[in-house]
């Protein structure tokens, strides 16, 4: 059998491994065009600044393709023939399948503004992406990074940490509004300040200005110009399905492909997986799942659903959500169902004084308890998720909260001090 | 980011460049000034250089200290290192509980037991004697030469210290205790050795040779203590018909404890112990020589020390792996959700501190169901 996987990410290479173990046999390529190995998008941040080598970011020892016996192909797909299954690569080659697995992750969002094209406006997403800012750093003074969301505040920290100028441009009036309360965002809005950082709440870019065909500065769509030499966009990311236009898939408005809940596209003995696909939230509704954790885990479903040589398909499923992340030195948690605006849902949240360490529960109008959004320390998002899917009501987990604090031996202990809501 | 550990691989001296060599170069040859002074003298003196330049610079610096031998000289500046590099790892990692109380206490241990009480000692006229030190990490305890010019409270303690305090303590909090919270070899790498942890060798191979290379120093110092005592019991009892008894015994016995002194004792521990920070990490002499590490090791297996996964929340970023100074691929456990439990591991708390997500914890745990288990193994081979 002949598994060909477009992407060398979290999910292929997942996919490809799950196939391994349950076909030693299996004659499985890896085409990507990025990379010689698997590498950890989330911590291109760590790479750029130093605190890793880019060696250190592969998560596993080089002869994983020799052990696992995986091809890799270095290149990119310029056509699909579905029904000769056959993949055309750029380089002219051909590339013959039995079933064939589409993981081509997501790529940023490129930004439509006047200016767009000039020298020193990018994204920071890619392998591409880091080799590039790496050299527009080194000489830059000022920057400017667009978009609110986790990226746009990873790529203003490193860019802060290289010295150089940056100014924080943000088109709502609060940080990352998917994630954070108001409340929450001026706590890291503040934090994000005293590190240096410029930050402009609620305005947006109306063009990118430059000269002799480089940026030299952004004037916001309150008609404030900021000078600067780098325009970093990180405004979304989108699923990177371009090749796929016209091959008889269905895309989404996101351009994600759109997969049954086996991750099948419909076509015969295609799957997809990760960033490129569009599956069913918890909500009803269709969209990507660009997170790593998805990315992992929908590989995994992919690649056993491949593999499985009885026709047996298991259901991926896509357990309460969760994510985290990190601010500068705010550590991030988040488990269930925050800002997804419930009906007549509550916010339970106390701070500690004089630190950045907050929780935030979110609970119904009965005090069940639907998500919880923890900043600054700890938490085991495991106990928390399972609190949501038992349904606990607030009281009981304010009483128990201390049982899934997940700090450093000597950390203070985590106590409740605002009162318990009545409900 | 964490402060501190940024731009890490942006230094040339934390990158094995010519400055690390050169380093390295200095560290070996200072300790080799130390060590073998009168080895080197001679050698010196067989090239033409006589008067003895390596013992008389010894000598010189440690009169104009006021110092009374050269190995006065040697916990100065050994204790002195770890302070100045103790206050420099503080500046950097002292907002961590757990780094700031261990970083503190693996000095404050230092200056208390190698520095103070020996100075009490020879103020009350009693033999010095370094209470912060174990069999078989000190090799000579036992030995018959060693025991007999001291108190019989000091041998009481070193025997309970080694057979009873150690693995008990080990067994309770993992060897982190002792690696990363009062051993001096420990103490030097954590805080002047701290910059280079990220240059231990991360791969299965460098593991296995570990295996290999730890556990046979451990085996190597119990046969030598053994053959030690029962060479002193026979010499005594014989006399002078004990070498025409035993001719082989008697030859081999003092030759293998000399050698141990020389090549692990000093060669190993200090020399290249030491001399290779720039180079391969703060703890080359820990992970693959330290026979007291070897025997704590096996303990902290079945002991309740362990580092817990949090299922499902690593991002494989590779924080945690490249800051172990012990070389263990953390990540390898943490993407697999994998809780665990390794030999080597000092519990110096830096994978947890590290990770972006909080994925990692240390931990001491009562689980009798995971005992003597080894998911090390299943996770190197996939």
């Amino acid at each position: 059998m002949r598994y060909v996987i477009i992407g060398n990410g979290v999910a292929g290479i997942n996919a490809a491994s799950e196939i391994r173990r349950a076909d030693g046999k299996a004659e499985i390529s890896i085409v990507s065009y990025e990379s010689d190995h698997f590498f950890s998008r989330t911590a291109l941040m760590y790479a750029f600044c130093g605190q890793l080598s880019e060696r250190c970011i592969e998560p596993y020892e080089r002869d994983y393709y020799k052990k696992m016996n995986f091809t890799r192909v270095r290149d990119r797909i310029s056509a699909v023939d579905y029904s000769k299954k056959t993949l055309t690569l750029e380089s002219g080659g051909t590339l013959a399948y039995d079933r064939l697995l589409i993981a081509s992750g997501s790529v940023g969002r490129r930004a439509t503004y006047p200016g767009s094209d000039l020298d020193g406006v990018g994204r920071f997403v890619t392998w591409d992406n880091l080799e590039w800012l790496k050299e527009k750093s080194k000489d830059a003074r000022a920057a400017v990074v667009i978009g609110g969301g986790l990226i746009g505040i990873e790529a203003l920290e490193i860019l802060h940490l290289a010295g150089i100028e940056v100014t924080f441009l943000v088109r709502e009036s609060h940080l990352w509004p998917v994630a954070f309360s108001e409340t929450e965002s001026d706590m890291v809005v503040a934090h994000v300040k005293e590190h240096g950082c410029h930050v402009l709440l609620g305005e947006g870019t109306d063009e990118v200005v430059g000269k002799n065909g480089k940026v030299i500065g952004l004037k916001t769509d309150a008609g404030k110009m900021i000078e600067c030499d780098i325009a970093l966009f990180a405004i979304g990311v989108q699923p990177q399905t371009e090749f796929l236009k016209g091959s008889g898939f269905e895309l989404d408005r996101f351009g994600g492909i759109v997969v049954d809940e086996k991750l099948g596209t419909g076509l015969q003995d295609v799957w997809a997986a990760g960033d490129c696909t569009s599956v069913i939230w918890f909500n009803g509704v269709r969209r990507p799942e660009q997170l790593w954790y998805t990315g992992r885990d929908q590989g995994i479903a992919a690649g056993k659903n491949m593999a499985a040589s009885n026709g047996m398909q298991t259901a991926y499923k896509r357990a309460t959500f969760y994510n985290s992340a990190k601010f500068f030195d705010i550590e991030y948690t988040t488990a269930g169902y925050v800002n997804f605006n419930f009906d007549g849902e509550h916010d339970w949240y106390q701070r500690e004084t004089g630190t950045n360490i907050s929780q935030r529960i979110t609970y119904l109008q009965d005090g069940t308890v639907i998500g919880f959004n923890m900043l600054g320390s700890r938490w085991d998002h495991g106990i928390l998720v399972r609190w949501v899917d038992e349904k606990r009501k607030i009281g009981w987990v304010l009483e128990h909260l201390h049982e899934a604090a997940f700090d450093e031996e000597f950390f203070r202990k985590f106590k409740v001090l605002a009162p318990a809501p009545v409900v | 980011m964490q402060t501190g550990l940024l731009s890490t691989y942006l230094k040339p001296l934390k990158t094995r460049h010519v400055g690390a060599w050169t380093l390295s170069s200095l560290l070996i040859g200072f300790f080799l000034i130390f060590y073998f002074t009168v080895m080197l003298d001679a050698r010196l003196l067989d090239l033409g250089v006589g008067g003895k330049p390596l013992a008389s610079l010894l000598n010189s610096a440690t009169s104009a200290l006021g110092l009374s031998n050269k190995w006065w000289l040697y916990s100065w500046l050994y204790t002195l290192a770890m302070v100045i590099g103790g206050v420099f790892f503080l500046s950097k990692h002292a907002k961590t509980p757990y780094q700031r109380w261990r970083t503190i206490t693996v000095v404050m241990v230092q200056i208390v037991f190698v520095m103070a009480l020996p100075y009490l000692m020879v103020y009350f006229e009693k033999p010095v004697y370094n209470f912060a030190m174990f069999w078989p990490l000190k090799h000579d305890t036992f030995y018959p030469g060693t025991t007999k010019n001291l108190p019989e409270l000091y041998m009481m303690y070193s025997i309970v210290g080694a057979f009873f305090l150690v693995p008990a303590l080990t067994f309770l909090f993992g060897k982190r205790w002792y690696c990363s919270w009062a051993c001096g070899c420990g103490g030097l790498a954590e805080t002047a050795g701290d910059s280079f942890r990220h240059l231990s060798n991360k791969s299965t191979n460098a593991w296995r040779f570990e295996r290999y290379s730890i556990h046979l120093v451990l085996l190597f110092v119990i046969i030598n203590t053994i053959l030690v005592i029962i060479h002193f019991k026979l010499r005594a009892e014989l006399g002078a018909s004990y070498t025409t008894e035993f001719p082989t015994f008697s030859s081999i016995a003092v030759p293998l404890a000399l050698f141990y002194k020389f090549m692990i004792a000093s060669l190993l521990s200090g020399v290249l112990g030491v001399g290779l920070y720039p180079l391969m990490g703060s703890r080359v002499w820990c992970r693959f020589f330290c026979p007291l590490a070897a025997l704590m090791g096996i303990i902290q297996k079945y002991g309740r020390f362990r580092i817990t996964v949090k299922d499902d929340m690593c991002i494989s970023c590779g924080n945690c792996s490249t800051y172990c100074e012990m070389g263990i691929d953390v990540r390898a456990y943490a993407q697999k959700n994998q809780s665990f439990k390794r030999a080597s591991c000092v519990g110096c708390g830096m994978c947890e501190h590290v990770c972006p997500r909080g994925v990692l914890k240390l931990e001491n745990k009562w689980d009798f169901a995971s005992w003597g288990k080894d998911p090390a193994r299943n996770v190197a081979e996939i």
